[in-house]
């Protein structure tokens, strides 16, 4: 109730002495700061170099020689790149509205059965489920066999159900009680979800969505299979001809797309994520 | 007489009556059966909560209570029944225009965890569209109202508060729009016993300035005691057993259940129907300037007939106690002694008072006004000596006596 009373010099002392702190606090956060944005970064460019540097220094047949020029790699990196982009695009666009819907009161009884469709999903291997998928373009008279858009729709595919059950799960675990008291000040249904529910989920979903980045990352290894293109392509024929330095390339290079993308999505996680959780 | 008691006076015969716009929340034959069950989680719930009066819903857990409170904002839409507030029936009126106009705050508090202090003390402004300086300036006031210096908590976020800054926080919520109906539910239950007796003592303050129309949840009846101006005892359905001030329910019981409800010890619950400013505490005790020459304190003390001197700040603000013997030693007055403890306002009730002092190390309580700053000195006798007066020597009166004295021996 009284506030305690410090002498003016105490209290001088106890601010100047919680400066010195404060900077040295400040230059520690600054030193990981650094480290924890640039740290990847660095790495992978090393990483990089000394794949550039091995492949380099190796004798290269023919047959090397013509799968691992410069154009070859970057139009498969481009491909590659072009295939996890839109695939990640066309199953936020479904998967998260679906998460909302089915997390609403009218359908909520059956969000434990969506979400233990989501886990089982899964856990069918990736070329299974895309083989599975082609199976279906294939035999389905009107839809394109082969090239872009039926890989897309694989990864979509396949990468729908995590996200869905990440939206489902990020939502259904927000306080029940933050969201009485949204509706209890007189917030309607919709300014409860844009408000509340979805900025209260982010972090939930975008771990979701970064896990789906990276699974798609890998599963476009294999839409060279279905005449889709990507790094696939020369992982493959390193494999089939025996090429050592070819099958290195393709996959050095699957792995730090892999990894620059889990970076990437895992600053944008940080930017959305609401501070204060 | 109290504030409240005036109150009382002032409101219940047209209460009483049901007659004319004294009454605020009129609740009729209000009744909640949940899908799936048998037997109605309220029944026919029938009450009138006077205009700017608190009315407690107290009983065993699952009675309903909470049940009967949600549906006053139909947070809980009833099955059947009707809800007036203010004359206008609001049973089917747009549950969202009514709940701006309800001041809401639960248990669990349900702040806002991804903004800050003052975006969540301004929800409710903001969805009536009030101009941006206007919250602004209404958040600064509401949380100097609840006592969080705004400059330091305004931009920080629940989490970095404290339950019970959190709770005063969610009080400043409900208050936003300056509703005049507030429901709450428990409001103070998942705090610490010590701040929850303060931030009762400072809600009770504000009510006696703001009048709103209240209607307040809680399973504990000495919490039902201290808080309402009328207390509703729920059995279970939200049946009432009895609905009436504190006082008749602890004089006149009206049944066995409220009986059993109210327990032991009614007499004891009693020191919690008196407040210190009604008691004639001592205002003549020895005090002096923390700044003054120990000189003179020490004098002023060996002169007088007490044992302690009590010295105040430059705002009156009770600092330190010192006895004789503390001028022995060679320091700074700021040093010697004990540091000055165990404060109440006029409002808390004897039976604060008398937790106050098994807190403190002098034996007694000093009275301070709502600044701090000292008014009197309150101990162990005066409150004995008002429970003498409260009652005639029933049986009850013994079993608190015996309980009054160990204190004695702490106090010392
Ligand atoms: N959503 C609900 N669905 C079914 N039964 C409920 C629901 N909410 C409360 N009840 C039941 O209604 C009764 C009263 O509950 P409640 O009002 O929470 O009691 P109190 O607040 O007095 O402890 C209890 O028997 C409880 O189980
Ligand atoms: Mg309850």
């Amino acid at each position: 109730m009284t506030p305690p009373s410090r002498t003016p010099e105490t209290l001088d002392e106890a601010r100047s002495r919680a400066d010195t702190e404060d900077a040295a606090a400040r230059r520690r956060a600054r030193r990981a700061a650094l480290v924890h944005y640039l740290g990847m970064p660095v790495v992978l460019a090393g990483v990089l170099l000394a794949l550039y540097l091995y492949v380099g220094g190796q004798e290269l047949d023919s047959i090397e020689a013509r799968t691992l020029t410069a154009d070859n790699l970057i139009g498969q990196t481009r491909q590659h790149i072009v295939l996890t982009v839109y695939s990640t695009f066309f199953v936020l666009l479904l998967a998260i509205p679906m998460g909302i819907v089915a997390t609403r009161p009218a359908t909520r009884r059956f969000a434990p059965a969506i979400i233990g469709l989501g886990n089982a999903g899964q856990a069918i291997p990736s070329l299974g489920m895309l083989a599975l998928l082609f199976y279906v373009f294939r035999t389905t008279p009107g839809l394109p066999s082969t090239g872009t858009v039926p890989v897309v729709v694989s990864l979509v595919g396949y990468s729908f159900l995590p996200i869905l059950r990440n939206t489902m799960v990020g939502l259904d675990q927000v306080d029940r009680f933050v969201l009485e008291a949204g509706r209890g000040m007189g917030m309607s249904n919709g300014l409860v979800l844009r408000r509340l529910e979805l900025p209260l989920a982010v972090p939930v979903i975008l771990a979701g969505v970064r896990t789906a980045l990276v699974l798609n990352v890998g599963t476009a290894t294999l839409a060279f299979l279905f005449g889709g293109g990507g790094l696939g392509q020369t992982i493959f024929s390193g494999f089939q001809l025996r090429r050592t330095p070819v099958l290195l390339t393709g996959a050095v290079l699957v792995a730090v797309l892999a990894l620059l993308v889990d970076y990437l999505a895992g600053l944008i996680e940080e930017k959305l994520s609401p501070k204060g959780l | 007489m109290t504030d409240r008691a005036n109150a009382d006076t002032a409101v219940s015969p047209a209460a009483a009556e049901g007659t004319g716009s004294s009454v605020m929340i009129d609740l009729i034959e209000l009744t909640k059966r949940f899908p799936g069950t048998q037997d109605p989680a309220v029944d026919r719930l029938t009450l009138q909560i006077p205009r700017g009066e608190i009315v407690v819903f107290v009983g065993p857990s699952g009675c309903g209570k909470t049940t009967s409170l949600k549906m006053i904002n139909r947070i809980i839409e009833p099955t059947s029944g009707s809800i007036v507030i203010d004359g206008e029936d609001v049973t089917t009126i747009d549950p969202n225009r009514l709940r701006r106009r309800i001041g809401y705050v639960i248990q669990q508090i349900g702040l806002f965890p991804h903004v800050t202090i003052e975006e969540n003390v301004a929800t409710v402004p903001k969805l009536l569209g009030w101009d941006r300086d206007r919250i602004h300036a209404r958040v600064d006031e509401l949380l100097d109202v609840v006592g969080l210096d705004p400059e330091i908590y305004r931009q920080r976020y629940p989490k970095e508060l404290s339950g019970g800054q959190r709770q005063r926080v969610g009080v400043a919520r409900a208050l936003a729009a300056d509703p005049p109906v507030l429901l709450m539910d428990e409001p103070f239950g998942a705090i610490d016993p010590i701040t929850r007796t303060r931030l009762q003592n400072e809600f009770l303050r504000l009510q006696a300035e703001l009048q709103k129309t209240i209607a307040f949840v809680t399973h504990d009846i000495d919490e039902a005691i201290k808080m309402g101006d009328r207390i509703a005892i729920l059995r279970e359905h939200s049946h009432i057993a009895q609905f009436a001030t504190p006082e008749e329910i602890l004089t006149q019981p009206a049944n066995e259940f409220v009986e059993d409800f109210v327990g032991t010890g009614a007499t004891l619950k009693r020191l919690k129907l008196s407040r210190v400013r009604e008691v004639d505490y001592t205002t003549d005790a020895l005090t002096g300037r923390i700044d003054e020459p120990r000189e003179v304190l020490r004098r002023r003390l060996h002169e007088s007939e007490w044992t302690a001197i009590l010295l105040l700040d430059a705002d009156g603000r009770p600092q330190r106690w010192l006895r004789g013997p503390d001028f022995l030693h060679d320091r700074p007055v700021t040093q010697l002694g004990l540091p000055a403890r165990a404060f109440v306002e006029g409002h808390a009730t004897l039976s604060d008072a008398l937790e106050e002092m098994l807190l403190g190390s002098a034996g007694v309580a000093i009275v301070v006004d709502n600044r701090g700053s000292y008014l009197g000195i309150l101990d162990i006798d005066d409150i004995i000596t008002s429970i003498q007066t409260m009652r005639d020597a029933d049986a009850e009166f013994h079993r608190a006596a015996k309980l009054v004295d160990p204190l004695d021996e702490v106090a010392e």
